[in-house]
């Protein structure tokens, strides 16, 4: 015993470990006879100590200390070669897959969201914002629905204390730019809105996006050729075609329901759209001259023209995801496609 | 609204074919959403906007059909032929309410005998989706969809004194509608009266005592014109809705009234072999007013962007029935009784743009008269704050903007509550209740749900709105960015489980991506987040914007996580709102020299007071201060750490040498003993 048994186990040690040469089962069974935790040599090393002459003591425990280091930093070395043999070696295997690296994910909705602001910025929109909490009189009676108005029927509002409510769509804002600001004015405003209403097609919060054009002689003409350039462009993948339809609208006046062709037939009629070959994307219209009256806008002076979007629905159907609400459950898996 | 194809085409005159009327529907604001085959005919359903009540009829889109394909409306058939004592002596009508009833059109049948109807007709109405009950009840139903004009049917034997009386309800009296239901009635609610009690919910319903019956034999057509908002109070108050009340709430005809209770009589008539009685009761205390309108061609070509021929223009309001005429470049019109509709100048701007038709617009896009776009700073910082969580590695998730008031409760005493909960009067669900006051319930919830659809490493961000009412009607919504790291997390090369210094890599790169100023973690965040394991980021006017950590014990079992849920949560309007633009700094000409320092102290000095003093104690060109690592062990005792510290010193000017440095870190070693609790 003493310092040469030391010696001893040091150099069986590192043979051992030449021998497992990178193999990790080996280089474990080597842990275990030397540095297990119940019967590691090691131990009974340590054991040692104490039956010794206490003027060996000393020159033991440091020869001891130095082994246990050696030891420890060989099975890690070896370990460590043996992961990195891998890709190590005289020929690093280049089909190995590389390391994960995180990679994040914005939700479609988002991405969408941006998509749209993107082609507006570009024809000189701002890109405005404003309450999820909104009052009576921005959410409704600006834009032309009284109390009593049928139209409120279709929009089946949450309220929340003091006769506030959750805004139902995000036209509330273009009343509160029109309020403080005078054309000419170009903006668009995405946000959430929320309706009673949940099903394979509803869901209680969604995402709107709405655009309000407003100046000296704006036109039909007008509204129509910014809708179809933005929907091509939106769509410009699909390579869609556009129709207008007539439709009615308490805000806006005449009003147009936009369809685009059916971007999973294109055109020639299926379950999605119907049979009929086109799918709504868009509501629009020329701005109602009593919601300019509403907003302090003077309506001898101005037209303009309005649309809104749901940035849920063009995610659906831009990435082909059959149902709303699984856009709200917080699916990993699914947003990661959108990456 | 279901349509019967064949009789709408009834009213058409020619032979137009079903696409061609489908079609021309559609592009004249009538969506035409289905069509199926039913007999010899079809029933479509037709998209009826609520501001036209005029379509809601077999006639009224028969009249934009026919204008849409270029053919005539048919003339309406009228005559009926009557025998006996004159409806007046038989029955009498009073309105005592004229604010709510402008006419009230009546016609007294005798020898009616309850009959079946006839195949055709219940065919025409059973594809339009009403049940056929008997030919009295069919006919009123039949004119109802023919001509938009509802009507009802009493036992006239069984009003009594043979009279009606209009009227607003005495509140407390009750009445028993058609459907069983007996209902309490308000001082605003109109009814149908005789001489004692209320015997219909004014165009809403009828009541079973004056039901027709096996015993009837004289029937009191009623043929009136109800105010769209009473109708619609009431209708709303007692959750009813029927085919009268959808049309009366929009606003019917007035001028119809007489027409439809004539073409009802006759066909009663007709189907029970009862007589008409000469004559109609027609109580009109206030008649309906026809109002020229003004416009010019030049006008709705302006607004339109297309140069529109009056005469076109002349030709489609003479097929809407507009009476108009036209003096050169300008045009005058009478909009028609059953176009309520048409208040202004505009209305008829799309009446003429409708039927002249979108497509024929030329498409011109607007002049740019604006400065170039630029987005809202809101959207800019909250959209920083995604880029910079993506960049993390982060997923995003949206989830609902109201939670259940049972968590909410829990967040009563959050670092971060903004204030009162805003709870929803209305809510979906109980588990709806109430508008979030902290993202992380949400993201909480969309954890658990992706470790339970199989994923092992959860690394998700969501980035949104909390509400709080602080007081009265002021409402705040600021914006929130928050984390939750589950299982792997971020599953990093070479770990197995998240821990707290993971969360806190991510929440610093937010921070710093964000353009967060600079902030202090200190220990907090209970209750939700774990005592040993939870911080409160701090700003240096001591305001709390953040807090990170792992969900304490009791809130993991809450929602039964068995894996480790690291959180944080952010308050993005602590960023700065628009970023200041980076400077350039020089690029270091000399080399630097890094010298590692290590320090033995107890547990209670905390990494960054250790930092901070060896800061502020260094030699003036030591640019950065970093560590190494950490050692705990027997070998140092309970409460004992050693941290190594790397420290680089740069001199701007020179290379610097060994011997200058082993000299300052000399320095900086006895001034560390000397002020901090060290060894070293």
């Amino acid at each position: 015993m003493g310092v040469a048994r030391l010696d001893e186990v040091r150099a069986a040690f590192l043979a051992d470990i030449e021998s497992a040469g990178g193999d990790l089962e080996a280089v474990e069974k080597i842990r275990v006879r030397y540095a297990g935790r119940r019967s590691g040599l090691l131990l009974d090393l340590t054991a040692a100590l104490r039956e010794l002459p206490n003027e060996e003591k000393r020159d033991y425990g440091r020869a001891l200390n130095e082994l246990k280091k050696l030891v420890a930093d060989q099975l890690e070395a070896a370990k460590d070669g043996a992961c990195r043999g891998r890709a190590a070696g005289p020929q690093v295997d280049v089909t190995l897959p590389g390391l994960t690296l995180p990679k994040g994910a914005q939700h479609p909705v988002h991405l969408v969201r941006q998509r749209i602001e993107e082609i507006f910025l570009r024809m000189g929109y701002d890109v405005e914002d404003g309450p999820e909490i909104e009052d009576d009189r921005h959410n409704f009676e600006a834009l032309n629905i009284p109390p009593d108005h049928p139209a409120r029927d279709d929009q089946d509002t949450f309220y929340v204390s003091g006769g506030r409510l959750l805004r139902t769509h995000t036209s509330p804002v273009q009343a509160r730019v029109m309020e403080q600001r005078k054309p000419p004015i170009r903006i668009i405003v995405p946000g959430k809105v929320y309706r009673r209403d949940s099903d394979l097609r509803h869901s209680p919060m969604f995402h709107q996006i709405e655009g309000l054009l407003v100046d000296e002689g704006v036109t039909f003409g007008n509204l129509k050729a910014t809708l179809e350039t933005f929907l091509h462009a939106l769509f410009s993948e699909h390579g869609v075609d556009v129709r207008f339809r007539p439709s009615y609208f308490p805000f806006t006046e005449p009003s147009a329901e936009v369809d685009i062709t059916c971007i999973f037939c294109g055109g020639s009629g299926c379950g999605v759209c119907s049979r009929s070959g086109w799918i709504e994307i868009l509501g629009s219209g020329m701005v109602d001259p009593r919601v300019f009256e509403g907003v302090g806008v003077d309506a001898d002076r101005y037209t303009g023209f309005a649309f809104g979007l749901g940035l849920d629905r063009v995610a659906m159907l831009l990435y082909g995801i059959p149902d709303l609400r699984q856009l709200f459950v917080g699916y990993q898996r699914l947003t990661r496609q959108f990456a | 609204m279901r349509f019967d194809l064949e009789w709408m085409r009834q009213h058409i005159e020619g032979d137009t074919d079903a696409d061609t009327l489908s079609e021309a529907l559609t592009h004249c604001g009538f969506l035409v959403e289905t069509r199926d085959p039913s007999g010899d005919s079809e029933i479509w359903d037709v998209e009826a906007t609520t501001n036209r009540p005029d379509v809601m009829c077999h006639r009224g889109l028969a009249r934009e059909a026919a204008l849409a394909v270029g053919a005539r409306l048919e003339a309406l058939d009228t005559t009926v032929e009557e025998s006996g004592e004159p409806s007046e002596g038989l029955a009498s009508i009073e309105i005592r309410d004229p604010d709510l009833c402008s006419r009230y059109v009546g016609r007294v049948l005798r020898g009616v005998r309850l009959v079946e109807s006839p195949e055709w007709l219940k065919e025409r109405l059973e594809r339009c989706g009403v049940r056929p009950i008997n030919a009295v009840v069919d006919a009123t139903n039949y004119v109802l969809l023919e001509t938009g004009q509802p009507l009802h049917a009493f036992d006239l034997d069984r009003l009594e004194g043979r009279t009606i009386v209009v009227r607003r309800a005495e509140k407390g009296e009750v009445l028993t509608t058609l459907d069983g239901e007996d209902r309490k009635l308000e001082s605003n609610d109109l009814v149908i009266a005789d001489r004692n009690r209320p015997v219909a919910l004014a165009g809403v319903m009828g009541g079973t005592d004056s039901e027709i019956g096996e015993e009837t034999t004289d029937v009191l057509l009623e043929s009136a014109h109800f105010e769209a908002l009473a109708v619609r109070r009431t209708a709303r108050r007692l959750g009813m809705h029927t085919e009268a009340s959808h049309r009366f709430e929009r606003g019917a005809d007035p001028e119809m009234t007489p027409v439809a209770v004539d073409l009802a009589a006759r066909l009663i008539a007709q189907l029970t072999g009862a007589t008409v009685c000469p004559g109609r009761i027609d109580v009109r205390p206030r008649p309906w007013q026809a109002q020229e309108m003004t416009f010019s061609v030049s006008g709705v070509s302006r607004f339109a962007g297309l140069e529109i021929d009056g005469d076109d223009i002349v030709r489609i309001l003479e097929a809407l029935e507009f009476r108009p005429s036209r003096d050169g470049d300008t045009l005058t019109c009478v909009p028609p009784s059953f176009r309520g509709d048409i208040e202004r100048v505009s209305d008829l701007y799309e009446e003429v743009i409708r039927h002249i038709g979108y497509d024929a617009v030329p498409a011109v896009l607007p002049t740019l008269r604006t400065p170039p776009g630029r987005r809202h700073p809101n959207w800019e910082l909250v959209d920083r704050g995604r880029r910079a969580a993506v960049g993390c590695g982060l997923t995003e998730a949206v989830t609902y903007a109201f939670i259940d008031p049972q968590v909410d409760a829990r967040l009563e005493s959050w670092p971060l509550s903004p204030g009162p909960s805003v709870p929803l009067s209305n809510p979906l669900a109980e588990t709806q209740g109430t508008m979030r006051r902290s993202l992380i319930p949400g993201l909480l919830a969309a954890a658990r749900e992706n470790l339970n659809q199989g994923e092992v490493d959860v690394a998700l961000f969501e980035e949104g709105r909390v509400f709080s009412n602080p007081e009265g009607d002021c409402y705040e919504e600021p914006e929130h960015l928050a984390v939750v790291l589950a299982g792997g997390g971020l599953a990093l090369p070479g770990r197995d489980a998240v821990d707290f210094l993971e969360l806190k890599g991510v929440v610093a790169a937010l921070l710093r991506d964000v353009t967060f100023p600079e902030v202090a973690w200190q220990r907090g965040g209970g209750p939700w987040l774990d005592e040993t394991e939870g911080a409160v980021l701090v700003d240096g006017d001591r305001r709390i914007v953040g807090i990170a950590g792992r969900l304490g014990d009791d809130e993991a079992g809450r929602w039964g996580f068995k894996q480790p849920v690291y959180v944080a949560e952010l308050m993005l309007q602590a960023a700065a709102i628009e970023p200041a633009l980076p400077r350039f700094e020089a690029l270091p000409r000399f080399p630097a020299v890094w010298v590692d320092i290590t320090v033995e102290h107890g547990t209670d000095l905390s990494y960054a007071g250790l930092e901070a003093a060896v800061r502020e104690l260094s030699d003036r060109l030591v640019t950065s201060v970093s560590l190494v690592g950490r050692f705990t062990g027997k070998a140092l005792g309970p409460g004992r750490v050693r941290t190594t510290l790397r420290l680089v010193y740069r001199h701007p000017e020179r290379s610097m040498t060994q011997e200058e440095v082993n000299a300052a870190q000399d320095r900086l070693r006895a001034a560390l003993v000397e002020r901090i609790d060290v060894t070293i």
